[in-house]
């Protein structure tokens, strides 16, 4: 390329790469933007995006005093991580039993697995429901863990074993014809080895719970035991929204997951497209 | 032997969490249940779902929702992930700041989107004023013609970082010497992306298509959260319908019908689409 050819190759890039940034981040801009507002700046007509006078009140109030924030943190906390782990101890032995060793219906249930990622949560929510009404779970965080396995266990199961299929069959064959039995070959030389791909796994299952909406706000009754993506809405009153209380609680809930996406999304990638090319 | 013990537990979890509620949900649908009564229907049941007054406009808008949502997600995936496959000093940043909407939690998103719609507070009908598009604030979500487009606009810019972080995987996967090779025999830019880049990404962009187009079809809080599927209705998909029926108006038996209703739907769909994509796949 000559040198003008260039420039205009980086003319068009930046150019494109500035409309995609404003794309994205204008919404993300309004979010962080309410949420450094005093209430006598978010009210303006016309509204407008930087702050004049830039505050952190906001913050300070939903993480202080009398907040039930931290509270709403904790629930999410617990549900998302107990749940994930559960799924996990699960699916880390089904999914290799898919990806490698033979038994008879072995694609069936696979195929069962897959298909069951297909139903919407809103067609087992009512009898998933009366269930846990009769075991009397409802407005209890085991209501959640146990819902959340429904739609975790499938997606953990397909992605695990993705992962295992990345993995050269060759070195429990070796490790076998070592001496090792089929668990120890599993446990000692496979599982050591999938250690990015569980994280990964963790990571997006995680998220997908940690924002879960439906269920939580279904099952959950007392405010004491809230998650957050339901939490927020003690900011929505029925006249009158606390746009900047609203708005910062958000930017705070989305601090997590971006940090955990930071880190695993390379991984994570390659187990979602793995699956795609080798079926 | 380590086979049936290893796969048991996700076997096991499948039949109670979900097969045995699934199956709960058909049986319901032949009933006709209210809070304090129960009656069963029978093949009655069939009619009383082909019969309800909202099933010709809860199917128009699922449909709507998914086309558009997936076809822009689609579009927008592909040629964002283009231009990140570049390489330019500032891409690593861009493609870190391309995936936040969809790392997004789905309900903040819905809030967020209902500020920027927002009349008063909104800076979108400010800016759309400003540049003279519109001369009166729009009330984006409660205006009957506007809602469900405003909605839809929502969900492509959260789920499409989704199909850029696929295609981006895919494009990888393209090999440079077919791409050189095809250089020398003199092919130019859109040649090389139309006959070796697009085969080459066919299975990603079969599966990306397959899988953005079960979570879109079953997509509940957005739509909840920033509509409630109002204004007057107009902007229920299958997901909120049945939420609305079974925990708003409690209808259980009128909510199981439109699950049924919608899971047949996926699941037929799904089928078609997989066996038509196979077929392809063996005659190329």
């Amino acid at each position: 390329m000559s040198k003008s050819q260039r420039t205009l190759y980086f003319v068009k890039i930046y150019f494109l790469a500035f409309v995609l940034a404003t794309f994205v981040l204008f919404p993300i801009m309004v979010m962080v933007s309410m949420s450094l507002k005093a209430p006598d700046e978010q009210f303006t007509s016309p509204p407008y995006l930087v702050p004049k006078r830039p505050t952190l009140s906001n913050y300070l109030h939903v993480i202080g005093r009398g907040s039930m924030f931290l509270r709403y943190f904790l629930n999410s906390l617990l549900v998302a991580a107990a749940s994930t782990v559960i799924v996990l101890a699960v699916a880390l032995f089904s999914s290799y039993s898919y990806a490698r060793l033979c038994f008879p219906g072995r694609d069936f249930f696979f195929i069962l697995i897959l298909l069951s990622q297909l139903f919407p949560l809103a067609a087992i929510i009512v009898s998933l429901y009366r269930i846990m009404s009769q075991l009397r779970m409802i407005d209890t965080y085991w209501s959640l863990i146990v819902a959340y396995l429904t739609f975790s266990v499938p997606v953990g199961v397909w992605l695990l074993r993705n992962f295992f299929l990345g993995i050269p069959k060759e070195l429990e064959e070796a490790a076998m014809i070592d001496g090792c039995t089929r668990l120890m070959a599993f446990w000692k030389i496979v599982v050591p080895l999938m250690r990015p791909g569980l994280g990964a796994t963790f990571a997006y299952l995680f998220f997908v719970t940690w924002q879960e909406f439906m269920f939580a706000l279904t099952f959950i009754t007392s405010e004491a035991k809230r998650t957050l993506p339901v939490g927020i809405f003690d900011y929505v009153g029925q006249y009158e929204t606390n746009w900047g209380n609203l708005m910062a609680a958000s930017s705070l809930i989305c601090v997590p997951v971006f940090l955990l996406f930071l880190f695993v999304q390379q991984q994570l990638v390659g187990g979602l497209t793995r699956g795609a090319v080798k079926g | 032997m380590y086979g049936y013990a290893f796969a048991l537990p996700s076997i096991a979890l499948l039949f109670v969490l979900v097969i045995y509620p699934l199956f709960m949900t058909f049986l319901l649908s032949l009933y006709d249940v209210s809070l304090t009564s129960s009656r069963y229907l029978g093949w009655e049941a069939f009619n009383k779902l082909w019969n309800h007054k909202m099933l010709p406009l809860v199917f128009k808008n699922s449909i709507i929702w998914t086309l558009l949502v997936i076809l822009f997600q689609f579009l927008l995936g592909l040629a964002s992930a283009l231009l990140l496959n570049q390489s330019f000093p500032g891409r690593t940043l861009l493609r870190g700041i391309v995936i936040l909407p969809w790392v997004m939690p789905g309900v903040i998103a819905g809030m967020v989107w209902r500020l920027v719609y927002d009349p008063q507070l909104g800076l979108l009908n400010h800016y759309l004023r400003s540049l003279g598009i519109i001369s009166q604030p729009l009330t984006w979500l409660s205006d009957p013609r506007w809602a469900l487009y405003a909605v839809i606009f929502t969900a492509i810019w959260k789920g499409f970082p989704f199909s850029t972080l696929m295609y981006l995987a895919g494009l990888q996967t393209v090999p440079l010497d077919l791409l050189e090779a095809s250089e020398i025999d003199g092919a130019n830019p859109y040649q090389k992306f139309w006959y070796i880049t697009l085969p080459v990404m066919r299975p990603i962009i079969v599966t990306t298509l397959l899988l953005t187009f079960i979570w879109t079809f079953n997509y509940f809080e957005l739509i909840y959260v920033m509509t409630g599927g109002g204004p007057a209705e107009r902007t229920h998909i299958f997901p909120t319908y049945v939420y609305d029926l079974a925990f708003k108006r409690f209808r259980f038996g009128d909510a199981s019908r439109f699950a049924v209703l919608d899971f047949l739907f996926l699941l037929v769909f799904s089928l078609v689409y997989v066996k038509l994509s196979f077929r392809r796949e063996e005659s190329l």
